[in-house]
């Protein structure tokens, strides 16, 4: 008897499993006609075991004879390659990849960690240094390794005028003068350029230009947003913030951990407080915000969706993941589970938008972010009521200010709450009795009494016959001044009061905070206000209607952070878990983001998005050497673009080549440098340095661009002669005042970012619109004038070749200059200015 | 990369069927629209007229407590051989019905007007989302490189909710967005002429042009194998001849008397709707894709929108004075020039309003039952899809939402809405999100 050959893999499965498992039906989406997944051939390996919680084939355990091929043939799928953003940072030598193609040497991935063999971290440490041996140009031995294995090199260094020009642009957003070009280029020293690159960088140019594309990213707006779109005015003490920090070379990590947490892990300093203006940088849906009723499943929603801007841009800046693809089911491309988007939620829940105090300021300065000091709410108006100050130790004072209360959040009410009859005592005697009568209300204006140094410590208001609100009586009060020696002095006192509502803008703490209802003291900026987190429940579909279990903080790969009450804990963990030096994201991502902004197109394409559905490293083993580098040489960010900058494959010319082109039509090997066209605000910045009218003043409130009017949904009118021709709005463009709703006509067609969304690398667009902007905008117009004024100083011979050198920064050749002086003779300078702003050259850099 | 955006206009677009519209006219009614006073008849409001509203279940209203139920003011009749129910608001529009496909049944994600009127215009109730014209314009390109391919029309008090946004391209490329024109303004076009100069000639402008082509022709030879450079020159030569098109195109002096009394753009209450109905069929005409029109501005005080919240007959009745005849004409004007075939007309609004009073004479929002018709282009005319309940509280019978409309606007056009999709911060972005179901009972 012949043995019987076992059957076929193939065979068996049609046999057995099609029925089910097959075109016709793909039960529990599972398709055995059709190659295997590694997870997939884990589970039939499960399934025919015959001893886990699915066991196949229905009918019964298959015999020795069929499931041994059948178990070889799914054990036989090899594992996929494991993604390339889950894996530690590896070190390769470059020198490797000239001869063989890249030796993968995966560190052990990134959440896989979580088994616990050798180290309790999720992330696994390499320790070896990049690039050993090479010295600091190792960026250039990576590309050009990559280069030669193609047959390829790098093209000839630029002419030293376009490099200036490129440099300039690239670190400052700005055209070099004609003074800086000349001294440039006769500069025969070796180090000339080094030294220009020390210089740029150390210019606040730097930090304006980017600081501008960090504000793409986080969608920084100075309004709301949504309908009814309102003036947020004190947003900008954090976008002076992201330029300062960038100009002051703040380390990377604590860069991020300020944004994150700054108030939490720094409380002495103002800017920490300021820097979270990061979270709350997007837009906010006033109305599903401050109008909504509470309890409303609408009103959920808003917040789940504001928690959602904050989370979706958090983990897109700093690790370059598409968390947000998880807010309704376990992301479908990448390792993040619905749970860990829920985790995500519960770091942020217990904050809320809003201005917060920072600091001292000297002037008044209008808005506050609090009402003042309000009593429990009674039936009858004869009920005493009191609020007193303790200084601490008896001092000689001279006046006690009383300023009324004027709620911004309730019907405008000067003189809100205040006491129809009262009395003053200090230290236990009254020293001011208006008990006797009623007191008629002072509306907004304060309440002085003289104390004329006298000397005490508890100074304490007593109402005797509270203020009628609508049905009930209160006792409100905005501040309690205490002045001695001209200076207030009960700022640190300590505020104690009968009862007090202590809810939203009312507060015992609020009687001498430096604000009263309307204005203070006290410098505000948009910021994070922290609260006790909200429970935070895993929705079904994303559905505020189905609620699942409940989540506390953590992060991704499953990473849960001690489930603190104190919501600042929970930031203060996510911002050290976003700067663990094994968190390989956080370091990849900003390599890649500062290279996009060198080489028009980061080493991974997609900036914001590391996943499987992202592009894949066109230079895996730079990236990582790169991103090791940063992190270990003291995440400098002007190190990391002087390292860049100096590279060869920086200082290429643009010029085509025929066979290069062939075989990389895309440059993705770098063998040339690539053109770009300056972006909106380097256009605007741009005509205003060649037109004289820039105004370097940096910082401080966004300048107006519109007419303001506000009304129910306020008015921004950018199409306002007076305002895009007022000498005070021809300061660098980063500092204007960006409204969410209404963009500027002229930058937008300039494909400035949607303040609205995250924007990691911008469009570029050479549209109709566009071009009659440059053409016919009254901004155009006017600095047209302004130039041509400029010019109009100088001797005529002189005045077209000063024109070019200032707009292109180089002289006419022999046949520009016959025909601009032509053309000049007919339509006037006026408009030569204005075609040179209108040139290829002038919005294009080599 | 960039280059094929840029210059995406002059592509010959790919089509995923035979389409059975070329081009879009929308109405957007800004402040949601009544659907229990204009389309959707429901005798119960009427027999119960004073009575509890009391619909079963959980009432959550925007502002107010529910009042009593509120039948409208205005008187019903049935018209045309489909027998469609209109109300009194609107008697001209009532001729059309046989070419209307109603859809009883929308439902807005959002009671709120910001993030609703961003879901009906791009699907999504967040900011940043590029609007149904910009997808249009991405996907099919333009029909006439001489003018834009998205044209906005909004009302002469004001812009709607969101402003611009409504219309933006989002994190599609610029050139997509809506462009604004001011029907009947000096300066129609924003930057379309520059401002008075002496120096600013027609004499100039040719000479300007000439010159500017030459410098910018000698930097492109210089600079060879770039097609930005090209892309960029050509830029100007469109500019140059949208200056030549836009004021011809809205120049509406040389239609007859006839045409300008039926779109009553010399009576005072629909002058305004009038002008931009008419400019909206100049603009289709010559190839715009996408136009869009509001009715209505903001949602301030005194009321300029259809946002009723006080006093329904006196809101509701202004806004449907000037909205009737205009729209009626528009829509007739179109079958007789027989564009109608080809051109898919669209009425919406952000969301419903209450069957119940708010104070006595005003309607409250209502996110769970409101009323959009399409006609034209591939449409069945006199048809419906979906009911709304007896109150019409809440869609009964196959309710839906933009991302069906959306999806059935994109199939007459020869757009499957699942393949038309552009990637932004790792995902694949339609402008039907991951749902949209064709309306196949509403196509011819």
């Amino acid at each position: 008897m012949t043995p019987q050959l076992p059957p076929t893999p193939p065979a068996i499965v049609r046999t057995q499993c099609l029925s089910c498992h097959g075109p016709a039906q793909a039960s529990a989406g599972v398709r055995l006609d059709k190659p295997l997944t590694a997870a997939l051939a884990k589970k039939v390996l499960a399934a025919l075991a015959y001893n886990g919680a699915v066991k196949m084939p229905p009918s019964g355990k298959l015999t020795p004879m069929e499931a041994a091929p059948l178990t070889a043939w799914a054990r036989a799928v090899k594992p996929e390659k494991p993604h390339w953003a889950w894996q530690a940072l590896t070190p390769t030598s470059p020198l490797a990849l000239s001869t063989s193609p890249p030796a993968p040497s995966p560190g052990r991935s990134f959440f896989a960690g979580k088994g616990g063999s050798d180290s309790d971290s999720p992330f696994p440490v390499r320790h070896e240094r990049p690039g050993e041996g090479l010295g600091e140009r190792f960026i250039d031995t990576y590309v050009l390794a990559k280069l030669q294995s193609k047959g390829l090199s790098f093209s000839p260094e630029a002419d030293r005028r376009t490099l200036i020009r490129r440099l300039s642009f690239d670190l400052t957003g700005l055209p070099p003068s004609p003074a800086e070009i000349a001294a440039f280029v006769s500069d025969k020293r070796p180090d000339a350029y080094e030294k220009l690159v020390d210089k740029l960088l150390a210019s606040p140019g730097y930090g304006e230009r980017w600081g501008r594309k960090w504000l793409d990213l986080v969608h920084y707006g100075d309004t709301h947003g949504y309908d009814k779109d309102k003036r947020r005015d004190n947003a900008w003490p954090y976008r002076d913030w992201v330029i300062g920090a960038l100009n002051a070379d703040l380390p990377y990590s604590k860069f991020v951990q300020q944004q994150v947490a700054g108030d939490v892990l720094t409380p002495g300093d103002p800017a920490g407080i300021v820097a979270t203006g990061f979270l709350v940088a997007g837009p906010w849906d006033f109305v599903g915000q401050a109008e909504l009723r509470e309890g409303t499943v609408d009103k959920e929603k808003t917040r789940v969706l504001d928690r959602d801007d904050i989370v979706t841009t958090t983990m897109a800046t700093f690790n370059s993941v598409t968390v947000h693809c998880a807010r309704c089911h376990d992301h479908k491309f990448d390792p993040i589970a619905q749970t860990d988007y829920y985790r995500l939620q519960a770091v942020f829940s217990g904050i809320e938008r809003g201005d917060r105090i920072y600091g001292e300021g000297e002037q008044l300065t209008p808005g506050s972010p609090t009402n003042g000091y309000h009593s429990a709410i009674e039936k009858t108006a004869e009920v005493e009521k009191w609020v007193q100050v303790d200084l601490g130790k008896p001092q000689p004072l001279d006046t006690l200010r009383l300023l009324p209360a004027r709620p911004t959040d309730f019907t405008d009410t000067p003189g809100f709450g205040f006491p129809v009859r009262f009395k003053i005592e200090v230290d236990g005697v009254v020293i001011d009795d208006k008990t006797g009568a009623d007191f008629p209300n002072p509306g907004a204006t304060p309440y002085e009494l003289k104390l004329a140094g006298r000397v005490g410590r508890v100074v304490r208001i007593t109402a005797t016959k509270l203020w009628p609100r609508t049905g009930d009586f209160v006792f409100a009060l905005a501040e309690a001044q205490v002045l001695s020696g001209g200076k207030s002095i009960g700022r640190t006192a300590k505020i104690t009061a009968l009862d007090s509502i202590q809810a939203g803008r009312w507060s015992t703490d609020f009687l001498n905070d430096g604000f009263d209802s309307r204005s203070g003291f006290g410098k505000l900026t948009y910021a994070a206000l922290p609260h006790a987190p909200r429970m935070i429940s895993l929705l079904n579909r994303g559905e505020v209607e189905s609620p699942k279990e409940a989540v506390g903080p953590g992060a991704l790969f499953g990473t849960a952070f001690p489930d603190t009450p104190d919501e600042g804990q929970r930031r203060a963990a996510l911002a050290h878990w976003l700067t663990a030096k094994e968190n390989a994201l956080t370091w990849r991502s900003i390599v890649n983001r500062v290279w996009q902004g060198h080489f028009g197109r980061g080493i991974v394409e997609t900036l914001s998005d590391f996943g499987k559905n992202g592009a894949a490293p066109t230079h895996p083993e730079l990236l990582d050497a790169l991103a090791l580098w940063f992190r270990d040489s003291g995440q400098s960010l002007k190190k990391l673009h002087k390292l860049l900058v100096l590279s060869r494959a920086y200082k290429q010319s643009v010029a085509a080549n025929p066979k290069a082109e062939k075989l990389d039509t895309d440059n993705h090997l770098l063998w040339r440098q690539n053109r770009r066209r300056l972006e909106a605000e380097e256009v605007r910045d741009s005509i205003l340095a060649t037109s004289g009218a820039l105004d370097r003043r940096a910082g401080g409130p966004g300048f107006a661009l519109f007419a303001f009017k506000d009304d129910h949904s306020p008015i921004y009118d950018h199409t306002d002669l007076a305002h895009i021709t007022d000498p005070t709005t021809f300061r660098r463009t980063v500092y204007r005042f960006t409204v969410r709703s209404v963009p500027n006509p002229l930058l937008d067609c300039l494909d400035c970012a949607d303040p609205s969304i995250n924007t990691p690398i911008r469009n570029t667009t050479l549209t109709a619109l566009q071009s009659l902007a440059l053409l016919n905008d009254p901004f155009l117009i006017d600095q047209s004038e302004r130039f041509a004024k400029r010019l109009a100083a100088l001797p005529k011979d002189r005045q077209v070749a000063e024109a070019f050198r200032l707009a292109l920064g180089r002289s006419p050749t022999l046949m520009e200059r016959t025909d601009a002086l032509a053309y000049v003779q007919k339509n006037g300078l006026e408009n030569l200015c204005r075609l040179l702003f209108n040139t290829s050259e002038f919005v294009f850099v080599d | 990369m960039l280059d094929a955006l840029a210059l995406n206009f002059l592509e010959n677009p790919k089509l995923h069927h035979k389409p059975r519209a070329k081009r879009v006219v929308q109405l957007f009614m800004s402040g949601a629209a009544s659907q229990c006073d204009t389309f959707d008849y429901k005798p119960e409001l009427i027999k119960r007229r004073g009575e509890k509203f009391d619909p079963g279940g959980k009432i959550e209203l925007f502002q107010s407590a529910p009042g009593v139920v509120m039948p409208s003011p205005w008187e019903w009749k049935r018209y045309g051989k489909s027998g469609r129910w209109v109300s009194g608001l609107f008697p001209q529009l009532a001729e059309c019905v046989d070419d209307m496909a109603f859809l009883y049944a929308m439902v807005a994600k959002s009671n709120v007007h910001g993030p609703a009127t961003f879901m009906q215009n791009t699907g999504f109730v967040l900011p940043g989302f590029p609007s149904m014209g910009a997808w249009l314009s991405y996907g099919l390109g333009s029909l006439n490189d001489n003018l834009p391919t998205f044209v906005v029309l909004p009302d002469n008090r004001g812009v709607p909710p969101n402003g611009p946004a409504n219309w933006g391209a989002g994190f599609l490329p610029a050139t997509h967005q809506g462009t604004v024109v001011k029907a009947g303004a000096k300066t129609p076009i924003y930057d379309l002429f520059p401002p008075e100069r002496p120096y600013l000639t027609p004499q100039s402008e040719r000479d300007s042009q000439v010159f500017l082509e030459k410098l910018n022709k000698t930097h492109q030879a210089t600079r060879p194998g770039d097609t930005r450079l090209n892309a960029r020159l050509q830029s100007y030569a469109l500019a140059a001849r949208l200056q030549l098109s836009a004021p011809e195109v809205l120049d509406i002096a040389g239609e007859s008397p006839e045409t300008r009394k039926l779109y009553g753009v010399d009576d005072p209450v629909t002058a305004d709707l009038g002008r931009r109905c008419l400019t909206a069929r100049r603009l289709l005409e010559r190839g715009v894709r996408f136009v869009q029109i509001w009715s209505g501005a903001d949602n301030g005080f005194p009321r300029r929108n259809w946002d009723s919240h006080e006093d329904l007959a006196r809101d509701h009745g202004m806004l449907g004075a000037e909205l009737d005849r205009p729209a009626a004409a528009l829509l007739k004007d179109l079958k007789a020039r027989g564009l109608l075939d080809d051109t898919l007309v669209i009425w919406t609004t952000e969301f419903g309003r209450m069957p119940c009073s708010q104070g006595g004479k005003g309607r409250d929002h209502n996110p769970a039952a409101f009323t959009s018709w399409m006609a034209g282009g591939g449409i069945k005319g006199g048809t419906s899809y979906g009911e709304s309940d007896e109150w019409s509280f809440r869609a009964a019978v196959n309710p839906t939402y933009c991302y069906d409309q959306h999806a059935t606007v994109l199939h007459l056009l020869g757009i499957d809405h699942k393949r038309l999709s552009f990637r932004h911060n790792g995902i694949d972005r339609r402008l039907t999100d991951v749902h949209g179901k064709v309306i196949t009972e509403v196509i011819a």
